[in-house]
């Protein structure tokens, strides 16, 4: 049965010219998991929103939407049973106290008191809620947050659920956890979902259908293996794939949709199925020269709370792409503030070229933080670049600016309000903001937050090119994948302590469960060990076994 | 949240008694009730909390309070009894008295606002307002929402800036200055696109369309006709004494003495009856508990 269908619909945000969605058309049955993807600017969430009528954006709508068999806009009300979840959890926050805010939909609605009793008690059980019920929910963590948001809109028993990028903003364990929870709720009480998302990788497994937009037309909308086969050749959205699809796919570019795999489990199969050899990977020993140097450094924000680190010593080698990984709350950011002179350890040495620091804040070092867009102070990108340079006396500074610009992709949306750029458009502005200031050594928080896969790998590829004209480069991150790919040595922070810094390769294939997709789908396979899909691509010759 | 105490009253008899008790500082004038007021308040803060959130106000409250105290005869010089001289200035009795009193008036309503943020809690004050305006309301409540939000990314942008060489602690006074209105400005900008974001979450939830209903059940029992008689019986009281003009000290023309008189120990037994009432009630639990724990 068809429970959402769209015909023919265009929109056109006030004061533009182009229309942000062309002719777009589309059914959902009831009980289906649709993903939408695209490039960012393709329209998504603009498709989302103006499903959902409450919050649809102003503008010129041409065509129509139907819900369970009525045209949206011939309703007098919106619809009850649409619920959305959107990319941010904390702004989606708006009471201090979790369970006022898991009530809040309900009360809203009218809900009476016994029936809020009986469904709260029965859906945080389920969820597994019941222990932060009393909490503060400034107090809960990203994917906590986004828990409870999902879990209050689900109280509200929507029939269409409509998800608009939920894992963005989460690190990839809570995020997995997320999209599980989502799975079984489409298997097991069969709500639909729409869902807005760039994690194929495990989104394919749960996914019925996969929509594709680009620059707001419909591009494909087929079942996950077909649009596998279709968006491989695809320049951008190739990147989106699961590993083990681009894998195959690199190997045996023609075949039926039906034999790709697009599981580490699939992957595995296949590997299995073929012989494969590879080239002796070489791993060049760089000479290493110590730059910047961390000796038993002791820090806590606070007198009553636990040390955040702990006698940590850590030293950054001259032109290395150093990448910290940690789970939540290790003190991944604490470390990098420490570095970048923002917090002062109560104990321990910072030692940069092997003299101590005097000055908290070296100019040679630069920060990027987690959240790119607190970097800029003016209107513009080109004013914030203009100004940089004049504060900072650079020779032929608008021909530096005009050179970066070209080289970063940004050329065009210069004179753009830092606002209205997408994430990883923003996320290269300020890198390119901050190398105005000729760093020695740039650290950088949490780079791959909210970024789509090609963005991701635009910004990767920015960085080692970076990393060999002799930049520095330190970051902390919990995305493994991207460590593994654009790193060249990798640190563990465990209980406020370095545990291990090694190698890239190596330090990954010494993990078991804290590692990449392609390691997970080659440890104790046939094949040989690989830690990403470029190595596999690059080293791999495959032979079908007869 | 606790529902005991305090707490187990309907909202409405509490935002009832901290109206009146505001009412009642700005209408008595006199040192002595002032005074008995903050204290009252002080073991209020006290019983409720220990005094915790009391404490991260404590600094603000002081200086103020300071502030006043000194700046209040130095520029006030109406009045008859001189004390002495500063820089050849005469500072004078009167003034300084209407220094301590302004001072106590402000801790005591900033110590009211303070244990009202506590009381009323963001469910309690929907259901108070909510009725009225929704719309003012949801204002107001992402307005007070806003505002550890606002300090949180004040502090990130500084912590960014400063390695930037954008500092709002260093440097000649025109730049700090500067440098200030830049942090702001990025701060709303960036502020207004989560705001529209928490409002779309709201209206997405269902928010101002229809009446809205409560989880918790607050409906005026015995125990809150009683309370709120209680309230507006020893309120008009207070509101009585200050129209006889016995719970106001009298500065010009002649200066009355501070000491209380006659009719004014009623006034101030009314006021006391007041300020106590929640006390008691707080201060019950506190001796239900300790007397509980003894037993076991």
């Amino acid at each position: 049965m068809e429970i959402l269908s769209a015909k023919n619909i265009s929109f056109t945000y006030p004061l533009e010219e182009k229309p942000a969605l062309k002719e777009v058309d589309f059914h959902i049955h009831k009980g289906e998991f649709v993903v939408l993807c695209g490039a960012s600017g393709s329209g998504k969430t603009t498709l989302l929103h103006l499903l959902k009528q409450e919050i649809a954006p102003h503008g010129k709508l041409e065509g129509s939407i139907f819900y369970k068999g009525t045209q949206l806009e011939k309703q007098n009300k919106p619809p009850d049973d649409i619920g959305i979840v959107f990319q941010d959890p904390e702004n989606q926050i708006v009471m201090d106290n979790v369970m006022e805010e898991l009530l809040f939909g309900m009360e809203n609605k009218g809900y009476q008191t016994e029936d809020m009793r009986k469904k709260v008690a029965e859906m945080t059980h389920y969820f597994g809620l019941t222990h932060l019920l009393d909490k503060k929910t400034s107090e809960l963590s990203g994917g906590e947050k986004q828990k409870v948001n999902l879990v209050s809109v689900l109280l509200l028993e929507p029939d269409l659920l409509l998800l608009d990028e939920p894992t963005a903003q989460l690190d990839p364990i809570a995020a997995k956890e997320f999209i599980q929870t989502l799975t079984q709720l489409n298997r097991e009480f069969g709500i639909t979902i729409l869902m807005v998302e760039h994690r194929l990788e495990e989104l394919f497994a749960a996914a019925d259908r996969v929509l594709v937009l680009e620059e707001g037309v419909k591009k494909i909308d087929a079942p996950p293996r077909e649009a596998v086969a279709m968006l491989h050749i695809h320049p951008i959205l190739n990147y989106f794939l699961p590993s083990a699809s681009r894998l195959f796919l690199h190997f045996q570019p023609e075949v039926a949709p039906r034999s790709i795999p697009t599981n580490v489990k699939e992957g595995r199969d296949w590997l299995l199925a073929n012989n494969i050899t590879a080239d002796s990977d070489m791993e060049a020993e760089q000479e290493a020269t110590p730059i910047f140097t961390l000796k038993e450094i002791d820090f806590q924000y606070n007198k009553d709370t636990a040390p955040v680190l702990h006698n940590l010593s850590l030293s950054v080698n001259k032109g290395e792409l150093l990448a910290i990984l940690g789970a939540n709350g290790t003190g991944k950011s604490t470390l990098l503030k420490v570095m970048a002179g923002i917090l002062r350890p109560q104990h321990g040495k910072v030692l940069y070229d092997g003299k101590k620091q005097k000055n908290l804040v070296n100019m040679a070092i630069r920060y990027l933080p987690q959240n790119p867009a607190l970097y800029f102070l003016e209107d513009t990108l080109m004013a914030e670049y203009s100004q940089i340079v004049k504060k900072h006396p650079v020779e032929n500074g608008e021909a530096i600016i005009a050179t970066l610009l070209d080289t970063f992709g940004l050329k065009g949306i210069e004179e753009r309000h830092p606002a209205d750029l997408s994430g990883g458009e923003l996320q290269k502005a300020a890198l390119l903001g901050t190398l105005l200031e000729d760093p020695k050594i740039l650290l950088i928080d949490e780079p791959t937050k909210g970024l789509d896969p090609y963005s991701k790998k635009v910004f990767g590829t920015l960085l080692g090119d970076l990393r060999k004209q002799g930049l520095t480069i330190v970051m902390v991150t919990h995305d493994v994948e991207f460590a593994a790919n654009y790193a060249t040595r990798c640190s563990m922070l465990f209980q406020g302590d370095i545990s291990v810094t090694e190698g890239t390769r190596a330090f990954f294939k010494g993990n078991t469960y804290y590692t990449t997709v392609m390691n997970r789908m080659t440890r104790k396979s046939a094949a040989p060990l690989a830690v990403t899909l470029e190595e596999a691509k690059e080293n791999w010759r495959v032979q079908r076994k007869s | 949240m606790s529902t005991r105490g305090v707490w187990s009253f309907h909202p409405a008899v509490m935002l009832a008694y901290y109206v009146v008790v505001i009412i009642g500082f700005m209408l008595s004038q006199h040192p002595v009730f002032l005074a008995v007021g903050v204290g009252f308040l002080l073991v209020f803060h006290f019983l409720i909390d220990k005094g915790k959130q009391l404490k991260t106000w404590s600094t603000m409250i002081l200086t103020l309070a300071v502030f006043i105290l000194v700046l209040t005869p130095v520029f006030n010089r109406r009045g008859n009894h001189i004390l002495f001289y500063l820089f050849g200035n005469q500072v004078m009795l009167e003034a300084i008295i209407q220094g301590i009193m302004l001072a106590l008036t402000l801790v005591g309503i900033l110590l009211v606002f303070i244990s009202l943020n506590q009381i009323i809690s963001q469910d309690r004050f929907l259901y108070l307002f909510a009725r009225i305006s929704p719309q003012w309301a949801l204002l107001s409540m992402l307005a007070v929402r806003f505002v550890p939000l606002l300090k949180k990314r004040l502090k990130e942008i500084e912590e960014i800036q400063k390695v930037r060489g954008f500092s709002v602690t260093k440097g000649s006074i025109k730049e700090r200055g500067k440098n200030g209105m830049l942090f702001l400005q990025a701060l709303l900008t960036g502020s207004l696109e989560q705001s529209i974001q928490s409002a779309d979450s709201m209206s997405a939830r269902g928010y101002g369309q229809q009446k809205r209903t409560h989880y918790q059940a607050f409906t005026m029992k015995n125990k809150d006709w009683y309370a709120l008689t209680f309230i507006l019986v020893t309120g008009s009281c207070m509101v009585f004494g200050w129209w006889l003009e016995d719970s106001v000290l009298s500065l010009l023309p002649v200066l009355e003495t501070s000491q209380l008189e006659q009719r004014e120990w009623v006034f101030i037994a009314n006021w006391t009856l007041l300020l106590a009432f929640p006390l008691w009630l707080e201060g019950k639990e506190v001796a239900k508990w300790k007397f509980y724990l003894q037993k076991i």
